[in-house]
C-alpha cells in the first residue's frame, strides 16, 4: 500500500480553515432560519452554536474553541472599536443630564444588583463582583442588532453611548474589587495591589498609543476609504492579539482607540469606516461560538438567581433611565425602551468571569453559579430585547 | 371655489428655509425631526419651526418684516435656538440645497396624513424630494398685483438660482451643476411656472377650471417656481437653494423685496408671453453654470452673461433698497456677483480641501450653525 501514500487519512484532519468555513456556512444557516421566525439574526447564530456545541451534538469541541479564538477576538476588537467611536466626548459636555443618565445608569444597576444578592445572604464580596459585572451591556449585541436594523434615531444612539460608557465603569469596577479578592485570598501585597493596576494602565496606555498611531496612519494615507479600512482592520486585530499577549484587557485597550479615535481627531483625518460584509464575517463566529459555549446546562439549576439577577438589573438600568432621561431631552415613552434595548449581557461578561476563574478557581465557581445562567438566559432573549426596543421606537429602517 | 387673495402690506417679507438635520458622528441625514420638533415646541421661539416631508428635514418659518435686517436678526434667534436643541440630541444643522451623500433610499416620510398621501401619490419621488429650498414670501395689497409681480419677477429667476446655488453634490457625486435641486423637482406633475394670465380674476378662473378637473384641491398642489399665496397675501419665489447662511437667506429676501418695489412703483415694463419662452432655457443655464451662465433678455432678445445681468439688475434698483433701508444687502450681492463668490464653489473648494464628502457635510453644518465664519 505504500505507493498510495499520497491519499490522506480518513477522517480528513480538520484544519483551522474548513473550520472557518463550516462555522461560517453553519451561522448563515442559523441566521437565515431564525430570519423565518421574525428573530434577530443573532439569535440563530447562537442557537446553532448551542446545536453543534459540546452540550448539543458535540460535533464543535474544546479544540474548536481554541482554533476560533484569532477569529473572536478580530470581532470583538471590531466591534469595540466601533462602539468606542460612538463615545462621543462632546455629546456628553453639551448634555450633563446624559452624562447623568450614563453614571447613573451604571451605578444603579449595580447598587441594585448588589443589594438584591446581599438580601439574599450572598457573601459581600461575590455580591459586589457579580453586581460589577452586571454593570455592562453586550457590546456585541446591541451594536449588530442595530446594524441589522438598520436602526437609527435617538434611542438607537443613547444605546450605543450607554454601552460604551457601562462597559467601561463595569471593567473598572471588576478591576477595583480585584484587589479585595486578593486579599481575601492573602495573596501579598504586590500581588494585591500591582495586578489590577498593571492590567488598567497597561491597557489604557495600549489604547492611547495605538489610536495615535491610527490617526497618524489616518493623516498620512489621506481621505481613501478603501486604505483606511486596512489600516483599521489591521490596528485593531494587532492590539486585540498585543493586548492578549501582554495579559491586558482586550476589552478597554480597544474601547480606548475607538474612543480616542473619535475624541483626539481634532483634524477630522480619520473616516467612517463601515465594516461591512467583511465585518459581518467574523461576526457570524463570535455569535456561533458564543453559542457553542453557552452554558445552558446551568439553567435549570439557577434559574431563580438568575431570574433575580435579571430583574435586579433591568430595574437599575431603567430606573436611572427613567429619572434622568428625559431631562437629557429623550422623548417620552422611550425610557422603558431604552432600558429593555440595555438588557443583553454576552462574551463580556463570560470574559470577566473567566478571568477571575483563572486567578481562583473555586472563587469563580461561584461567581460563575449566580452570573453565567442569567448570562445565559439573556444571551438568547437579550437580542429580542434589544430588537423589539428598537422596532417599537419606530427606530428600525423599512424592511427591504 | 373662489380663492380670496389676502390684503397684505406691500412689499413685507418672510421666509421659510428647509434645513438638513445631521448625525454628528457621519454627518449623513439623522431621522430625529420628530424629537427636535418636540423640543423646540417648549422653547419661546420667534416663527415656526415645522416637520418636512422625511424625517430628516426640518422648516424654519420666519416672521413678518419690513426690514431685512430685522429679518436676519430674527432668523439668527431661531437660528440659534434650534442649535441649542439639536445640539442636546448630537444632531448638527445644516444648510445648501442637497445633502451632498446620503442616499435618498434610506430616507422615511414624516408621519403626517399630508406626507402619507404625497408618498401613495407621487412613489419615490417623495423620497427624492430631500432636498433643501429656501422660500421667500413678498407681501402684495392686491391679487391683480401679485399677478404683476410673478410676471415681472420670472425674469430674475435665474438670478435667484445663481444667487443661492448651493447644491453641487447629489447622492455621492459632484453633478456639475451649481443647483442639482431643481432637477429634483422638475420630476413632479405640477411643476413650471403660473400661466399667462393677468389678473386675479383670471387666475381664479383658471385655478377653478383646475379644481373641477379634480387635478388640484389647493394652491399647495401647485409646485410652481413662483406662485401666489392668497392665505397669506403674498407672492412666494421657490427657486433658492437653502443657502449655505441664515445672513445669505435674509441677502436674497432683501434682493426679492427690492425688486417687487422696483417694479410695484416703476411700473416700466409690462408682462409680454416672451418672459416664458426663454424661461426654461435661462432657468437651466442659471442652474449649470451659476453665476457663469448665459442669459437672454426676453425683452430686447440680447445675449449676455447672467452675471452681467445681474449686477445690471442689482444696480438698477439701488434707489429701491435705499427706500427699504437694504443698500448693504444689494451692494453685499454685487460684490459676491463680481468676484463670483457663490455657495456651490465653497463647497466644491471644501471637497477639494478636505478630500471626503463627510467632511463637506461637517464643514457646511459648522457654516451654518454658526461656528465657523465663511472666508
Amino acid at each position: 500500500m505504500a505507493e498510495l501514500n499520497f491519499l490522506p487519512t480518513l477522517p480528513p484532519a480538520f484544519t483551522p480553515p474548513m473550520l472557518f468555513g463550516a462555522l461560517l456556512l453553519l451561522g448563515l444557516l442559523g441566521g437565515e432560519a431564525a430570519r423565518l421566525f421574525a428573530l434577530p439574526r443573532i439569535t440563530g447564530y447562537l442557537l446553532v452554536g448551542m446545536l453543534f456545541g459540546p452540550r448539543g451534538l458535540d460535533l464543535l469541541g474544546g479544540e474548536v474553541t481554541k482554533q476560533s479564538r484569532v477569529f473572536v477576538d478580530i470581532s470583538l476588537g471590531l466591534i469595540l472599536f466601533e462602539l468606542g467611536r460612538r463615545l462621543d466626548y462632546q455629546w456628553l459636555r453639551r448634555n450633563r443630564w446624559l452624562l447623568a443618565t450614563a453614571i447613573a445608569e451604571s451605578a444603579f444597576a449595580f447598587l441594585a444588583l448588589y443589594f438584591g444578592l446581599r438580601y439574599f445572604d450572598y457573601p459581600r464580596l461575590l455580591a459586589a463582583l457579580a453586581a460589577a459585572i452586571g454593570i455592562a451591556t453586550s457590546p456585541a449585541v446591541v451594536l449588530l442588532v442595530a446594524h441589522e436594523l438598520r436602526s437609527d434615531g435617538q434611542l438607537t444612539e443613547r444605546m450605543l453611548l450607554l454601552t460604551a460608557i457601562n462597559s467601561v465603569f463595569a471593567f473598572f469596577s471588576v478591576t477595583m474589587l480585584l484587589p479585595f479578592l486578593h486579599f481575601q485570598h492573602r495573596a501579598g501585597w504586590t500581588e494585591t495591589l500591582l495586578q489590577p493596576l498593571y492590567v488598567m494602565v497597561g491597557s489604557l496606555l495600549t489604547g492611547l498609543v495605538v489610536s495615535l498611531l491610527v490617526l497618524r496612519f489616518a493623516a498620512w494615507l489621506g481621505k481613501r476609504e478603501d486604505r483606511q479600512f486596512i489600516m483599521l482592520v489591521g490596528m485593531i486585530v494587532l492590539t486585540a492579539g498585543l493586548a492578549r499577549s501582554l495579559n491586558l484587557s482586550v476589552l478597554v485597550a480597544l474601547l480606548t482607540v475607538g474612543i480616542l479615535a473619535r475624541n483626539l481627531d481634532f483634524g477630522h483625518k480619520l473616516m467612517e469606516v463601515q465594516f461591512g460584509h467583511g465585518g459581518q464575517l467574523f461576526f457570524v463566529i463570535l455569535f456561533v461560538m458564543a453559542g457553542v459555549s453557552l452554558r445552558f446546562d446551568l439553567l435549570p439549576q439557577a434559574s431563580y438567581v438568575a431570574g433575580m439577577y435579571i430583574v435586579l438589573r433591568f430595574l437599575g438600568k431603567a430606573l436611572a433611565i427613567l429619572v434622568f432621561g428625559r431631562l437629557s431631552g429623550l422623548r417620552p415613552g422611550a425610557a422603558g425602551l431604552l432600558g429593555i434595548a440595555l438588557l443583553p449581557m454576552s462574551g463580556l461578561a463570560v470574559v470577566m468571569v473567566h478571568d477571575i476563574s483563572g486567578l481562583y478557581p473555586e472563587f469563580g465557581a461561584r461567581l460563575s453559579a449566580v452570573v453565567l445562567s442569567a448570562v445565559a438566559l439573556l444571551e438568547l432573549i437579550g437580542p429580542l430585547a434589544t430588537q423589539f426596543a428598537l422596532k417599537q421606537a419606530g427606530e428600525a429602517g423599512e424592511r427591504r | 371655489m373662489i380663492l380670496e387673495f389676502k390684503q397684505s402690506p406691500a412689499c413685507t417679507i418672510g421666509v421659510e428655509l428647509e434645513l438638513q438635520l445631521l448625525k454628528s458622528h457621519d454627518c449623513n441625514l439623522a431621522r430625529d425631526a420628530a424629537d427636535l420638533l418636540a423640543r423646540m415646541k417648549k422653547v419661546q421661539h420667534p416663527g415656526e419651526v415645522k416637520p418636512e416631508i422625511t424625517e430628516s428635514m426640518i422648516e424654519l418659518n420666519s416672521s413678518i418684516h419690513r426690514r431685512y435686517t430685522d429679518l436676519a436678526d430674527e432668523l439668527r434667534t431661531i437660528r440659534n435656538l434650534v442649535v441649542h436643541e439639536a445640539e442636546l440630541l448630537n444632531l448638527r444643522v445644516a444648510g445648501g440645497g442637497s445633502h451632498p451623500f446620503h442616499q435618498w433610499s434610506e430616507r422615511r416620510i414624516y408621519p403626517t396624513e399630508r406626507f402619507k398621501h404625497l408618498v401613495h401619490l407621487y412613489g419615490y419621488l417623495a423620497k427624492q424630494f430631500t432636498v433643501f429650498g429656501q422660500h421667500i414670501h413678498i407681501g402684495c395689497e392686491s391679487g391683480d398685483d401679485a399677478i404683476y409681480v410673478i410676471h415681472m419677477l420670472s425674469r430674475h429667476v435665474p438670478h435667484f438660482i445663481a444667487l443661492s446655488a448651493s447644491s453641487p453634490f447629489y447622492q455621492g457625486e459632484d453633478t456639475g451643476f451649481a443647483s442639482s435641486r431643481l432637477n429634483a423637482i422638475s420630476a413632479f406633475p405640477l411643476t413650471g411656472t403660473m400661466p399667462f394670465i393677468q389678473s386675479w380674476d383670471e387666475f381664479n378662473a383658471y385655478f377653478e377650471r383646475m379644481h373641477r378637473f379634480k387635478i388640484v384641491e389647493s394652491m399647495k398642489d401647485f409646485y410652481w417656481d413662483i406662485r401666489p399665496k392668497p392665505e397669506y397675501g403674498t407672492v412666494e419665489i421657490r427657486v433658492c437653494d437653502t443657502p449655505l447662511t441664515v445672513d445669505k437667506a435674509a441677502l436674497l429676501a432683501a434682493f426679492a423685496q427690492a425688486l417687487a418695489h422696483y417694479y410695484l412703483n416703476e411700473r416700466s415694463q409690462n408682462p409680454t408671453p416672451a418672459l416664458y419662452l426663454v424661461y426654461n432655457y435661462n432657468r437651466f443655464q442659471a442652474c449649470r453654470f451659476g453665476f457663469g451662465a448665459e442669459f437672454i433678455n426676453p425683452y430686447d432678445e440680447s445675449h449676455c452673461a447672467l452675471r452681467d445681468d445681474l449686477i445690471a439688475t442689482l444696480k438698477r434698483i439701488m434707489p429701491h433698497a435705499r427706500a427699504l433701508d437694504s443698500a448693504t444687502a444689494l451692494s453685499h450681492l454685487i460684490d459676491d456677483a463680481v468676484a463670483g463668490r457663490d455657495d456651490s464653489s465653497w463647497l466644491r473648494e471644501q471637497l477639494k480641501k478636505s478630500g471626503s464628502l463627510n467632511d463637506v457635510a461637517r464643514l457646511q453644518s459648522n457654516l451654518w450653525m454658526g461656528k465657523t465664519e465663511r472666508v
